[in-house]
């Protein structure tokens, strides 16, 4: 897989994009901010995956992330009263030496994965991989002229997201049903969660009378 | 005259060849270079989780973590695809159910969150200490 002209330009600017992002979320002192830049992210790594050829999960990803998550995030801080920190009141990082240690820490992760594992292990893939590479990218040619093309006539329809779609019905069904149990349980669980003594004496039927003599 | 020029000349070319061959890669990025854009979003969430104070912020930098853990299996799910070495679709539909539990996460982590709140009336997560020992 490798990319060339504009695909290598957008892809340094999304990439770029993402993870100065990234860091502002970790850094904004506002957590409406936070979200926000989070949201840019989020936004940014959904490019990526448009220019790596999966352009159902970044449809997914735009729509339950941004669409959802991210709202329901921003419900939350709303909800929330972090006034003290915005107002620069309270520090919004832990303790200097908890913050010391944990960066130390990350630095030295960071460098040994992006100056040694991960090139020196690409190298070995390559290597493993250089003879299959150059057939398989002559054959995804082949198959990409055949392709039928799109309205413009400059772009060619990809199958993409018809082959997710069999692969979630046949190999991943039962993950998939599996979800489904759990974004029930998980609905059912976080109403159970935010509700009020009221709300829940309502829904038990209990006389709201009986409560107030329990204070 | 030649022979003492010669061994910075060669200097000068093994520069000159390395710095294409760096051209060349910010020209041509592979799965490399996505493997460390999600390594390095993974590390700033990590940071986001072991640093802020919000309980929300450190909700926010786990989404990060998963975003990254979902850029490896697309990069990987493009690099089998181009290989023709292995199912390309599993990294795909291993990105959907990631998506799905971080959904799930958010909204039981939202609830907490709300509980916690009502009854400690703080979201910093130095005072939230109960349990502590």
């Amino acid at each position: 897989m490798i990319l060339s002209g504009w695909e290598s330009v957008f892809f340094w600017i999304f990439s770029i994009a993402a993870i100065l992002a990234g860091l502002l979320t970790v850094m904004a002192r506002n957590a409406v901010h936070s979200a926000l830049f989070l949201i840019s992210s989020l936004v940014s790594v959904a490019a990526l995956f448009i220019l790596l050829g999966a352009e159902f999960i970044a449809g997914v990803q735009i729509l339950v992330y941004v669409g959802g998550v991210m709202v329901l995030f921003l419900f939350v801080i709303m909800l929330v009263n972090v006034g003290a920190e915005e107002e620069g009141r309270a520090p919004i990082f832990n303790r200097p030496a908890q913050v010391t240690t944990a960066l130390v820490f990350l630095a030295l992760l960071a460098g040994i994965l992006v100056i040694y594992a991960i090139p020196r292990g690409y190298q070995a893939l390559q290597k493993r991989d250089d003879a299959g590479m150059q057939q398989a990218s002559a054959r995804r040619a082949g198959e990409e002229s055949s392709l039928s093309a799109g309205a413009t006539g400059v772009s060619r329809l990809s199958t993409q997201t018809q082959s997710v779609g069999t692969a979630l019905y046949t190999t991943g069904a039962l993950p998939f049903e599996i979800a489904s149990v759990l974004l029930l349980v998980a609905i059912i669980g976080s109403v159970m969660l935010a509700r009020t003594l009221k709300q829940e004496a309502a829904a038990d039927d209990v006389d709201p009378e009986v409560l107030n003599e329990m204070k | 005259m030649m022979n003492c020029w010669s061994p910075s000349l060669a200097l000068i070319f093994q520069e000159a060849s390395r710095a294409s061959n760096a051209i060349e890669s910010i020209k041509h990025p592979d799965l490399s270079k996505f493997l460390v854009i999600a390594a390095i979003l993974f590390i700033i969430g990590v940071a986001g989780v072991l640093t802020r104070r919000n309980l929300l912020v450190i909700f926010m930098s786990i989404e990060l973590i998963l975003n990254a853990a979902n850029l490896n299996f697309i990069a990987f799910s493009r690099y089998l695809q181009d290989t023709g070495r292995g199912d390309p679709m599993s990294g795909q539909i291993f990105t959907v159910f990631i998506i799905v539990v971080a959904a799930a996460e958010a909204a039981i982590g939202l609830g907490i969150v709300i509980a916690l709140y009502r009854n400690r009336e703080t979201i910093w997560v130095d005072q939230i200490d109960l349990m502590k020992w």
